[in-house]
């Protein structure tokens, strides 16, 4: 027993030494703090890393787009890897903070960014964007380091002030490439019977009905994303959400809130509509499902960056079985649309070197800017470009021309996205918003299905609200 | 007389016949049992195995077809072609090979110090030892990156290699396999002045074979298993490792689609070689596994 | 045992080991006991500057969190349910392994398959054979599309189809598919483990039993099984600490949500909530739960290794 406890003691000792000479070594090294140096870019041979999330087909126009760019800054190498998904960057960043290895421009949603500043970690782009000083690019043509007005204007509202929906006013991100939730329907089904495409909740309702009595063996609408559209209807109905307000940042347990849930629980429980979660499928599958006797929908709500998906398979002639309507989604109140948005944004990292900082800004400028990689971009991965110009690229108008229900469907749903640019909003992003995120999906999704008898579902509901606001606030 | 012989005859026959039944009807549901089994183990294979051959479209059928109505083995070249699996071989293999080779040195040098010499602490050390089996590895992540990162080990293999250097669950093993070695045979070496190592050599590490090639086998599994490690220490595609690599063929972020098939076909690549191994090895890793288990 | 005369040689072997393990293990373990002592400890907020209470308050915020205690649940239902379940179908297929000569091998590794590959993906396999697509089962206004392969199986004995895994799924139905995928991944491990000790029982014992005609099944009672017995000790004890820390299974089949739509995190795990944490960056929390969970796994090692001690026959 003695002997356990010597041995017992110097283990912990030798520990002792190793904690001491470790945490010397690993001590955490000072966040660097960007300052604009003096002559702003100078030139200078930097590489600077890049994480995202695209596939090889983007990663080829990605790769033409930095050859491009380094025709005109040919000291700027750009090294840029795909990590997994959104969620997989995110992780790999924030442990990466922890050591100071983050990359220098990386893919981010607003709630990433929220994380990022809890270190300090993500620089601030005003600085830039206000910058007037002068570079001479390697072509012997000269641009301003920073954003011309007119370039300002040129980003779609909506998507511009996401990067600066942090509660303190400056900007942390701009945005590369969006997406929003569109309603496919089947234009062949609607015209045969005369039925009108929904454009708010309550003709959706009516439709619903007026489908499942021409088809009893069919659920009329699928809806793909349950927390989209619970946070979408808070902001249609102007119902409160969450906010930035640190003391309090969970606000969607509120009447009117448990009164539109209830009412999509009625809808469900009547067969009218489904969701991806609730079903057990994508509700794509559904909705280009043509088998006779076959389960269908003849409406699908789901993300624009998916329309491609929605298109039903070609029969052995070549002719498709159906041709697909894009729409708006259904409104509140139609004089007030809103549809959210989603898709990649772009932040810079604090780094030790300020020339990489600027360099990527340079980098992050162009991204955002060109006409020629936002057309590309956007043609290759089904997203909208993020500003106006883009849709005067030759190549993207001769895309959009060509917009039809079959083949052509990505340029139908790019040109739905780019005719309601007005509506788009995006909630609020702390650190901790996709707690709320995935919480509101889960209570639609248990609010809309869970076995409860007539007269307990409203404590039932009320019930689950509650659930999800201690999980936010025990999570954040 | 005769007739009762035969009467008696009969009866031993009759017996024996039962018997003779009663054993055939035993090993055909013997059989019956195995087979059952064999099929429920081999389904989800099967399953797997057919779906990536499907095109996606089949796959995401309402009624799901038992076999592909087209073959589409364009899916594993899909697979492959997503990354440079070249590399991602060779990278696995490197890390493979070196850190099973370093891993058995340590493991072999330990487990002998805990199954051969008496030293004060032995067993308080080596339930500290067990007990750090005990908590879940995921809590070390973030520690031994800032440790890795502090020693300068990013995007090299070292990372990949060191930190799993140790396993206290092979220790463990060994430790088991050595003991049942009679002590006398290691007594009668020093008497004739066999020095340890040459001792470890010659008569030790011939003797548990089989729990080291099992060592081995699992070593590798991890090898080409491990995922989130290699990710985080060693970003740069040339210091993949396979899992990493293949990740890549799964996740369609722009559309949020999944080309599963295309996934089944990436995982049937990563299982294989596993698998061929295992079919060569199969008497060496019956035998070592099933030691371990002795005097436990 | 033989006392070495040069201690230190013994600590020359071990030092190694013992040097990688104080960086890479011990070190942790020792920064998990700081960041669980740290009150609402997070890495990037350290970064930034914030600074901690030191104090439990970690700990008791996670006994005191609602779904603690499901997961809990989980955990150790899945652990009494799986663990002597695998034990006896793999002690079942080893003694019948052991019995037959034609297709012995063939069928060895067929038993040894699961080993090789990765769970999660064999866990999607398993998901898409329960999984029912389809609105409102078992409700008013069901429509089923298609109800699966298994299903499709126990339809042809005239069986309803059951809502396995998805929305409004019942408890004890995503329980059921758990414990067959569970088991089905620990088979082969013990399958192996079992036949290799049972292919080591001297033959003389069984040769012993012929002549005095035992029963079969005494043979196996009296003979088999004690000479077994360390064997299934050790596999058992295996499970238990592999059955608590259980994760992937659970990620495989119902995804990273753990648990039917509609009613995400009902069958979490500890592990789980360990992920959790770690995932919503409150390393402080998840360290707390991961000490508690190392003790929980020590005081249940314990006790098997005690009452394997007195049951076990060499």
């Amino acid at each position: 027993m003695k002997r356990m406890k010597r041995v017992l003691v110097s283990m912990l000792l030798i520990a002792a030494m190793l904690l001491s000479v470790l945490s010397l070594a690993s001590c955490r090294k000072e966040m660097p703090n960007f300052e604009m140096p003096e002559g702003g870019y100078d030139g200078s041979e930097v590489t600077i890393v890049f994480y995202h999330t695209m596939g090889q087909a983007l990663q080829g126009i990605l790769n033409s787009a930095i050859a491009h760019f380094n025709e005109y800054y040919p000291n700027i190498h750009i090294e840029h890897t795909q990590i997994g998904g959104y969620d997989d960057v995110r992780d790999q960043i924030s442990t990466e903070l922890t050591a100071q290895r983050q990359p220098n421009i990386a893919y981010c949603y607003p709630d990433h960014v929220a994380l990022y500043n809890t270190a300090g970690a993500v620089v601030t782009l005003d600085q830039f964007i206000t910058s007037t000083q002068e570079i001479t690019r390697a072509d012997g043509s000269n641009d301003i380091l920073g954003l011309t007005q007119a370039q300002i204007d040129d980003f779609v509202d909506g998507y511009w002030n996401e990067g600066k929906s942090f509660g303190d006013d400056k900007m942390y991100a701009l945005p590369l490439s969006k997406s929003t939730e569109l309603l496919f329907y089947n234009k062949s089904f609607f015209d045969q019977h005369g039925l009108s495409v929904p454009t708010t909740w309550e003709e959706m309702e009516a439709v619903c009905r007026q489908i499942k009595a021409i088809d009893p063996n069919c659920i009329p609408l699928g809806y793909d994303s349950e927390a989209n559209w619970f946070i979408t209807l808070c902001q249609q109905y102007g119902s409160p959400y969450t906010t930035l307000d640190k003391e309090n940042h969970f606000l969607f347990d509120n009447d009117t809130n448990v009164n539109f849930v209830k009412e999509l629980r009625s809808w469900y429980k009547e067969g009218l509509v489904t969701t991806q979660e609730i079903y057990g499928a994508y509700t794509s599958t559904l909705f280009t499902a043509q088998g006779e006797g076959e389960v269908k929908s003849y409406m699908s709500i789901g993300s624009s960056g998916g329309t491609v998906h929605q298109l039903p398979s070609q029969d052995g002639d070549g002719k498709y079985p159906f041709e697909v309507g894009i729409a708006s989604i259904p409104q509140v109140n139609p004089q007030k649309a809103y549809a959210i948005s989603q898709g990649p944004s772009l932040c810079i990292f604090q780094n030790e070197n300020p020339q990489e900082v600027i360099a990527s800004w340079i980098f992050m400028k162009y991204l955002t800017t060109d006409v020629g990689f936002q057309a590309d971009f956007s043609m290759a991965s089904g997203y909208v470009p993020v500003i106006e110009s883009a849709k005067n690229d030759p190549y993207y108008q001769n895309f959009l021309s060509k917009a039809d229900g079959f083949d052509h469907i990505a340029a139908l749903g790019a040109s739905i996205c780019l005719a309601q640019k007005d509506a788009y909003f995006t909630s609020p992003a702390f650190n901790g918003s996709t707690v709320a995120r995935e919480q509101v999906g889960a209570l639609l999704q248990k609010c809309m299905s869970a076995e409860w008898s007539e007269d307990k579902v409203d404590a039932e509901i009320r019930k689950v609200f509650k659930d999800a606001i201690d999980e936010c606030k025990y999570r954040s | 007389m005769t007739n009762n012989v035969s009467m008696a005859e009969k009866d031993i026959q009759k017996v024996s016949a039962q018997q003779r039944v009663l054993k055939i009807l035993s090993q055909v549901l013997v059989y019956a049992f195995l087979l059952t089994a064999a099929l429920t183990v081999l389904f989800p294979f099967y399953w797997m195995l057919i779906s990536s051959v499907k095109s996606l479209a089949e796959y995401e059928l309402a009624v799901p077809t038992f076999f592909p109505r087209k073959f589409q083995f364009f899916n594993y070249v899909e697979a492959f072609n997503t990354a440079n699996l070249g590399r991602l071989f060779l990278n696995t293999l490197f890390v493979g090979v070196v850190s099973t080779v370093l891993s058995l040195i340590i493991t072999v040098l330990s487990a002998f110090a805990f199954a051969r010499l008496e030293f004060k602490g032995k067993n308080a050390l080596f339930a500290a030892l067990l007990a750090t089996m005990m908590i879940p590895g995921e809590l070390f992540t973030i520690t031994n990156y800032l440790t890795v990162d502090a020693f300068g080990w990013m995007n090299t293999f070292t990372a990949l290699i060191v930190p799993f250097l140790v396993s206290v669950f092979y220790i463990y093993l060994l430790k088991q396999n050595f003991m049942q070695i009679p002590n006398e045979l290691y007594l009668a070496a020093k008497v004739d002045g066999t020095t340890d190592l040459k001792y470890l050599w010659k008569v030790m590490i011939p003797l548990a074979l089989p729990t080291l090639i099992s060592i081995t086998i699992l070593k590798m599994m991890g090898a080409w298993n491990s995922y989130i490690w290699p990710r985080l220490v060693a970003n740069d595609p040339d210091m993949q490792l396979i899992t990493n690599g293949l990740r890549n063929a799964f996740t369609d972020v722009n559309s949020g689609k999944t080309n599963i098939p295309v996934q089944m076909a990436a995982v049937a690549i990563v299982s294989f070689p596993l698998f061929l191994v295992f079919i060569f090895l199969r008497k060496y890793i019956m035998k070592g596994v099933s030691r371990s288990g002795i005097k436990g | 045992m033989v006392e070495s005369k040069h201690k230190w040689k013994a600590w020359l072997y071990l030092s190694p080991a013992i040097v990688l393990l104080l960086i890479f293990t011990v070190w942790p373990i020792i920064n998990t006991l700081r960041m669980a002592m740290l009150e609402g400890y997070n890495g990037t907020a350290e970064l930034g500057g914030a600074a901690f209470n030191f104090g439990i308050g970690n700990f008791v915020k996670v006994v005191q969190y609602a779904k603690f205690l499901t997961c809990l649940k989980n955990t150790l239902l899945l652990c009494v349910l799986t663990v002597p379940l695998s034990t006896v179908i793999a002690l079942l297929i080893a003694v019948c392994l052991n019995s037959i000569k034609p297709l012995q091998r063939l069928l060895q590794t067929i038993f040894f398959l699961p080993y090789v590959t990765n769970s999660i993906a064999i866990g999607m396999v398993f998901a898409t054979m329960f999984n029912i697509i389809g609105n409102n089962i078992g409700g008013e206004n069901q429509l089923i599309t298609t109800a699966g392969v298994i299903n499709n199986f126990i339809g042809l004995f005239g069986v309803d189809p059951i809502n396995w895994i998805n929305a409004g799924s019942a408890y004890w139905a995503n329980i059921t598919v758990l414990v067959i995928y569970i088991v089905w991944d620990a088979l082969p491990f013990k399958i192996l483990i079992f036949l290799g000790g049972l292919q080591s029982i001297n033959k003389q014992y069984y040769d012993a039993a012929k002549i005095d005609s035992t029963p079969k099944i005494r043979v196996f009672t009296r003979i088999t099984l004690p000479l077994l017995s360390p064997m299934v000790a050790y596999a058992v004890i295996t499970a238990f600490i592999g059955g608590f820390k259980e994760y992937s299974s659970i990620v495989g089949i119902f995804g990273e949500k753990m648990g039917p739509a509609g009613d995400q995190f009902r069958l979490n795990t500890m592990v789980g909530f360990i992920y959790d944490s770690l995932a919503s960056n409150q390393q402080g929390l998840a360290s707390a739960a991961a000490l508690i969970l190392f003790c929980i796994i020590f005081a249940v090692t314990m006790v098997n290794l005690y009452v394997s001690k007195k049951n076990t026959h060499y």
